[in-house]
């Protein structure tokens, strides 16, 4: 019986290494924030290892083409990522690139690779203009597969001045920081309400008790939180004795945040979100993730996103092979594609390069310690 | 500002302000000896931090945790000395590049960063709390909270230069540092062990960048790449010192932190940038810091 086994796992290995042979390699190169400041870091690992594992599973259904997945560290720095990409399109010849965390490193290589012709997935950058840029640059080959800054924000919005009478904002200086402060007072004002304290800290700031305290003081019921450090609000909150709801961008729903702050101080802490645990494919993808990375898996979400975007270019590849431009063509008219995020079966067009459009994006809540849909 | 919220501002303002002054000492004293600062110091803070927290986190008593860490920065205070400043200081003396040590204890520092990275990994922690623990480690004053841990750093800060102030001018080992200070030949024509003194030197550097991690970890978030902030103020607050006394490094250090804290109440946005200025333009009106002395003086 044992040799029957072992005949049949020499035949299929004989098997898939002919079909292996066979096959026409294409390459994807990846640039990630790697190291940096820790923030950056769980972005780019957990975008990372969602994008390993779609790798994984295609590769284990005896697909037409061979990936060769190169992946680079960035380290959050824009002229090392701009050369890091010039290195994939020159020295490494890659069909399409994945990447990265900063929006100001993706502002800064999307005109190199839509120049090159070569696809780029982008994510999980956040910032609202990475695709809109490019997308009257017809064909544009920028596409992006993240949460959009502005669809969260929107969502907040809407939802916080139905629910509370006086709303703060804390955010960063860092350039993202300033672009969402800019973004949160215009979409105040279209909502026709103001900010009732606008409080802002340095990205290297230790601690914020000056800010908490003017936040409470003009009485600010939810605090829009845009801060780099995100657990540095939550530190301060109990010396002030305030305890008002925080709300903020996707960053809130890491469990490293979790395991900084803690079950108590995030509860009821709300979200912009893609990914309902709810959902059985998103809690079977979640089981699967856990199983591949164990506790080196912390932020479903941004893991799903990655993983959608993988998907997503692997199945273009199926269908063009390595060409770039048919690369491209073939995400602009994927259809039926069965997603783990909120992605839609038909996520791009020819004006449409973002993997989400605003219904896509949802708020989440943290209860009892799991990130679940707000009831609105 | 109301009352409450005064008391809030400085009593934060004050404890980070020790641990500015902590670190202002650890440069100020190995300035003493060697003429060299050390700028991984803030490496050496984040070692610490993280050193404690393990321990902490692995249920090891406070009592136990903070010797052993400190036991452990000495060694690496000792290690410092050994490989990036004394090899420098005896192959390069009087040559140009006798400033080697600026990029010397910057790789040593770099090197503990990455470490730091390899064992604890990228993201951030906090440190459990030394003294208290969940809910009742805030404490009310004045009608203001405050975490217990900020009120005993400030104090240990106070205790640990009473007795940096102690050794310094009523040791034996103490008046050695001072004479190393003025001048090395000379001091040991008297019969100093100058190599011993300066040893000494960066032990109590690292023993105060051991006390200022410990310290920090719970009222900040521990992270690898924490420590440059604090060597950034730990400089500024020695340089209105003047790098001659103690006390100047002692005010220069809380009255930047309670700077810190009023002008991040007063205008968030640039206030990080304020202390900053305020240096800048008190270096500009008092250039050899608080208590100015136009020579070398550790008195």
């Amino acid at each position: 019986m044992s040799r029957l086994i072992q005949g049949l796992a020499a035949l299929t290995f004989f098997c898939s290494a002919t079909a292996v042979l066979g096959q026409e390699t294409v390459k994807i190169g990846a640039v990630q924030g790697l190291s940096g400041p820790p923030a950056i870091v769980d972005f780019g690992e957990s975008y990372l290892q969602g994008n390993q594992l779609a790798l994984k599973e295609y590769q284990a259904s005896l697909p037409k083409m061979k990936i060769e997945f190169i992946v680079y560290n960035d380290e959050a720095n824009p002229q090392r990522a701009v050369s890091l990409v010039q290195r994939l399109i020159s020295n490494d010849k890659v069909s399409a690139v994945i990447g990265t965390v900063n929006s100001g490193n993706v502002a800064a290589f999307a005109p190199m690779l839509q120049q090159a012709k070569i696809p780029l997935m982008a994510g999980p950058a956040i910032a609202t203009d990475i695709t809109a840029k490019f997308i009257d640059q017809s064909p544009s080959y920028i596409f992006r597969c993240s949460m959009v800054e502005k669809y969260q924000i929107d969502a907040m919005l809407d939802w916080g001045v139905k629910n509370f009478k006086k709303i703060g904002l804390l955010h960063g200086t860092t350039g993202y920081g300033m672009f969402a402060s800019s973004e949160i007072q215009k979409g105040m004002k279209e909502r026709n309400v103001s900010l009732v304290a606008i409080e802002s800290g340095a990205p290297t700031a230790t601690e914020l008790t000056s800010q908490v305290l003017k936040l409470k003081n003009a009485g600010a019921e939810l605090v829009l939180l845009f801060h780099d450090s995100l657990e540095l609000l939550y530190r301060s909150m109990p010396k002030a004795d305030y305890k008002p709801v925080v709300a903020g961008n996707w960053g809130l729903s890491s469990l490293k945040i979790l395991e900084i702050v803690g079950k108590e101080g995030l509860e009821g802490t709300v979200m912009g979100q893609a990914l309902d645990l709810n959902d059985p494919k998103a809690a079977a993808f979640d089981a699967k993730m856990q199983k591949e990375f164990g506790d080196k898996y912390r932020w479903p979400v941004v893991a799903a996103l990655g993983y959608d975007g993988m998907k997503l270019l692997l199945k273009a590849i199926d269908a063009a092979g390595s060409d770039p431009t048919k690369i491209r063509d073939a995400l602009e008219s994927t259809s039926d594609f069965v997603a783990v995020s909120g992605t839609p079966a038909k996520p791009f067009g020819p004006k449409d390069h973002e993997c989400l459009d605003p219904e896509n994006v949802f708020l989440g809540v943290w209860r009892d310690g799991r990130v679940v849909r707000l009831k609105q | 500002m109301n009352a409450s919220d005064l008391a809030q501002v400085l009593v934060t303002g004050i404890a980070a302000g020790s641990i500015y002054a902590l670190m202002g000492m650890g440069l100020f004293i190995t300035y003493l000896t060697t003429k060299a600062l050390n700028f991984g110091q803030g490496d050496f803070l984040m070692i610490a931090a993280f050193l404690s927290m393990s321990l902490l986190t692995a249920g090891v008593p406070v009592v136990a945790a903070i010797p052993a860490v400190l036991l452990v920065l000495a060694g690496l205070g000792i290690l410092l000395e050994r490989v990036a400043i004394r090899p420098l200081s005896t192959a390069l003396a009087g040559s140009a590049g006798s400033f080697a040590w600026i990029l010397t204890t910057l790789g040593f520092g770099m090197l503990l960063q990455n470490t730091a990275t390899v064992v604890w990994g990228k993201s951030s922690f906090y440190s459990p709390p030394l003294f208290s623990s969940g809910d009742k480690k805030v404490v009310n004053l004045f009608g203001a909270g405050f975490y217990l841990e900020e009120l005993v750093v400030a104090g240990v800060a106070l205790l640990v230069l009473g007795a940096l102030y102690w050794f310094l001018f009523r040791t034996r080992a103490g008046k050695e540092i001072a004479a190393v200070a003025f001048d090395k030949p000379t001091a040991a024509l008297l019969g100093i062990n100058v190599r011993r003194t300066v040893i000494i030197s960066y032990v109590l550097m690292a023993l105060l960048a051991a006390t200022s991690g410990v310290l920090a970890g719970p009222i900040t978030t521990v992270q690898a790449h924490m420590g440059i902030l604090f060597i950034l103020k730990g400089f500024a607050v020695v340089s209105i010192g003047g790098f001659v006394n103690p006390v100047g490094i002692l005010i220069g250090g809380l009255g930047f932190g309670v700077m810190e804290g009023i002008s991040n109440y007063v205008d968030s946005q640039f206030g990080d940038l304020y202390p900053y200025i305020f240096v800048l333009v008190f270096l500009i009106a008092r250039p050899s810091g608080l208590f100015s002395e136009v020579r070398t003086d550790v008195r």
